[in-house]
């Protein structure tokens, strides 16, 4: 079978967030960037299923030049192939802009399971998966913390409020967001990594997928006016000094709170 | 004229909070607007609920019963959906960023070819719309102006107070064709979380840890020993318990424990919307984080912007020197 699972780059966890001067998103030049954490974890899930039973995993990206260093990663961990849809057409697009283009893709492909993260880590939308499955009338789950398969049929666990677990049986060809913690995922081994060098990467354009005109910036039909810091409120009252001074307020602050 | 559709929830018989908070949100734009709010209730064995919702504001209340609605799933709900959205065509819909809104809002977003947002904490509705919500896991807020219609938006529970006002509105019954066969997404149970091991909803005092923390024998070696010394619990954010660093029964937020004791003591959290709710109505709140703009900052009553592996211990020993144990 066939697995696609869609990766998208996110600036680091870690990394230095500065608004850009004409508010639109973020400065990205000089931060570090890697694979958004939910969809580590929906790629080592479809490793996992290759490992088990055999499965191509190929791996899709929309994104400049630096989404490369993504997919090989992700080709070092063990995934086969990589599309890359590296075209400044397919830039700021909608969520429903990038489920277009990853349907088009997923069209040529023909996946039987198309695995995603529950959302991205920049946007924070959880949006693209469900989307994708509408446009290619797939069956759809969001949130999974678990996936069994067995003669045909695809069960997964999704998670809810407080800690619950639906169980969902998904029939024919699905789209899966995972959440994180599904698995544990592995590292690129140092073989992987060379093994990955030779491992092919396809670049599409948007023209390429017959798109031009219908995804990106221009064809959203939301638009971020603006993104800034939050204002901030009362906030907490913070406590300045030494560290033996701040700790001496704290253990009088919990005295005072009766619970020393 | 055009309308506002609320897509309620219904739980044990009863319409969410969260329903209700969009209807507060509906009204303020259909006021703005000159437009109309109406609901749609689905499910089996509902017709109270959508009786309550339409005497609480939801306005006319599309009924729609099914037996294939009697749990939620996407491919059913998403059919009860699409007929109200052909009963009302409404520029706007409203969800809650559940985990029924958001596994069935952009599925009808992309049915709907429309302008799609999500996890909405307010939105600007005199002029042209603006949709307010955080980026970045709450390190940001950003800005959104829909340019098509209609306008799919779903908003965090807890974003606004659930309308409270008596508007006499109606049930009107919807007919939904569902068969079997359109269940792709089939319901086969829920199971309930089961507590073990830590139950910290009872505790009074809880320290906890998050990714800040780095390894997992900081929490043996950090976390721990404050909460022991100040006979409080430990606890942990989400990324802690995904690593295995600490089994799930630690995890505060709301895929975790709530949690309101008297004392809470964030260190290296950073305050993700997702973790707030599990504690935020804690009675006081103490943050240590490296970094002065993380957000953990505005529900905290006392913060420290510093390491956290020299606050900690720190303050572990202060606190046990206090006892005289030291
Ligand atoms: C559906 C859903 C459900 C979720 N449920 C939960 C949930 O129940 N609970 C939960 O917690 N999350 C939950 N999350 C995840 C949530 O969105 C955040 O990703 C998570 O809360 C972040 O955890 P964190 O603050 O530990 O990590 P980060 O956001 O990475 O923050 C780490 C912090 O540590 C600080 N730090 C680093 N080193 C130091 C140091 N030496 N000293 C002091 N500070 C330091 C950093 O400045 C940073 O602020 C959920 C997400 C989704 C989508
Ligand atoms: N640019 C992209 N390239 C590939 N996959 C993406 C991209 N954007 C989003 N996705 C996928 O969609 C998921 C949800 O993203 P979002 O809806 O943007 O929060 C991500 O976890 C990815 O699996």
């Amino acid at each position: 079978m066939k697995i696609m699972v869609c990766l998208k780059q996110v600036p680091h966890q870690d990394a230095r967030l500065d608004v850009r001067p004409d508010g639109g998103w973020i400065q990205e030049d000089n931060i570090k960037f890697e694979i958004n954490s939910y969809d580590t974890y929906a790629l080592e899930e479809a490793l996992r299923i290759k490992d088990a039973g055999g499965a191509e995993v190929v791996v899709v990206s929309i994104g400049p030049e630096r989404v490369t260093q993504s997919l090989r990663t992700a080709l070092g961990m063990g995934a086969d192939r990589a599309v890359h849809v590296k075209d400044p057409e397919a830039d700021a697009s909608d969520p429903l802009g990038v489920a277009k283009i990853l349907a088009a893709i997923a069209k040529a492909e023909n996946p039987e399971l198309i695995l995603m993260g529950l959302m991205a880590d920049d946007g924070n939308s959880a949006a693209v998966p469900p989307m994708l499955a509408e446009l290619l009338g797939f069956a759809s789950t969001t949130s999974v913390m678990k996936v069994t398969r067995s003669n045909g049929s695809l069960q997964a666990e999704r998670e809810l409020e407080g800690g619950a677990l639906e169980v969902v049986e998904l029939t024919g060809p699905s789209v899966l967001s995972v959440q994180t913690g599904i698995n544990q995922v592995r590292y690129a081994s140092l073989k992987g990594i060379m093994a990955a060098k030779r491992k092919p990467i396809d670049t599409k354009s948007v023209a390429d997928l017959g798109l031009a005109g219908k995804v990106g910036a221009a064809a959203a039909k939301i638009k971020i006016e603006k993104i800034y810091p939050p204002p901030k409120g009362k906030g907490a009252e913070i406590l300045t000094g030494s560290t033996d001074e701040i700790v001496n307020k704290l253990v009088g602050k919990i005295k005072e709170l009766g619970l020393l | 004229m055009a309308s506002i559709l609320v897509i309620a929830e219904v739980q044990n018989g009863k319409v969410r909070e969260s329903s209700y908070e969009l209807v507060s949100f509906a009204r303020r734009i259909a006021k703005a607007q000159g437009s109309e709010v109406r609901s749609l209730v689905a499910g089996k064995g509902a017709s109270a609920a959508a009786e309550e919702l339409a005497k609480k504001g939801g306005g006319e209340v599309y009924l729609a019963e099914h037996d294939l609605l009697a749990h939620y799933s996407v491919d059913a709900f998403g059919k009860a959906v699409r007929a109200a959205v052909a009963a009302a065509s409404p520029g706007i819909l409203l969800f809650s960023h559940t985990p029924i809104g958001w596994d069935l809002a952009p599925r009808i977003a992309a049915a709907l070819d429309g302008a799609f947002v999500s996890d909405c904490f307010n939105v600007e509705e005199s002029g042209k719309l603006v949709f307010l919500r955080r980026v970045f896991n709450g390190k940001l807020d950003a800005r959104f102006v829909p340019s098509a219609s209609p306008v799919v938006a779903t908003f965090q529970p807890g974003a606004t107070s659930p309308f409270e006002g008596a508007l006499d509105g109606k049930v009107t019954p919807l007919q939904v064709a569902i068969s079997p066969q359109d269940l792709r997404a089939k319901f086969i149970e829920v199971r309930t979380a089961q507590k073990q091991g830590v139950d910290l909803s009872k505790a009074e005092i809880i320290v906890s840890g998050g990714r800040g923390l780095g390894a997992p024998e900081k929490f043996p070696e950090v976390i721990q020993p404050l909460a022991d010394a100040l006979g409080g619990a430990m606890g942990a954010s989400r990324p802690v318990v995904d690593a295995g660093w600490l089994p799930h029964a630690y995890q505060v937020g709301s895929s975790g424990q709530t949690v309101t004791p008297k004392l809470y003591i964030a260190a290296g959290i950073s305050g993700a919307i997702q973790h707030l709710v599990g504690m935020k109505n804690s009675n006081f709140i103490v943050a240590i984080n490296k970094d002065a703009d993380a957000p953990i900052f505005e529900v905290a009553n006392l913060g420290v912007v510093g390491d956290l592996f020299e606050i900690v211990p720190a303050l572990t020993k202060a606190v046990n020197q206090a006892k005289g144990k030291a």
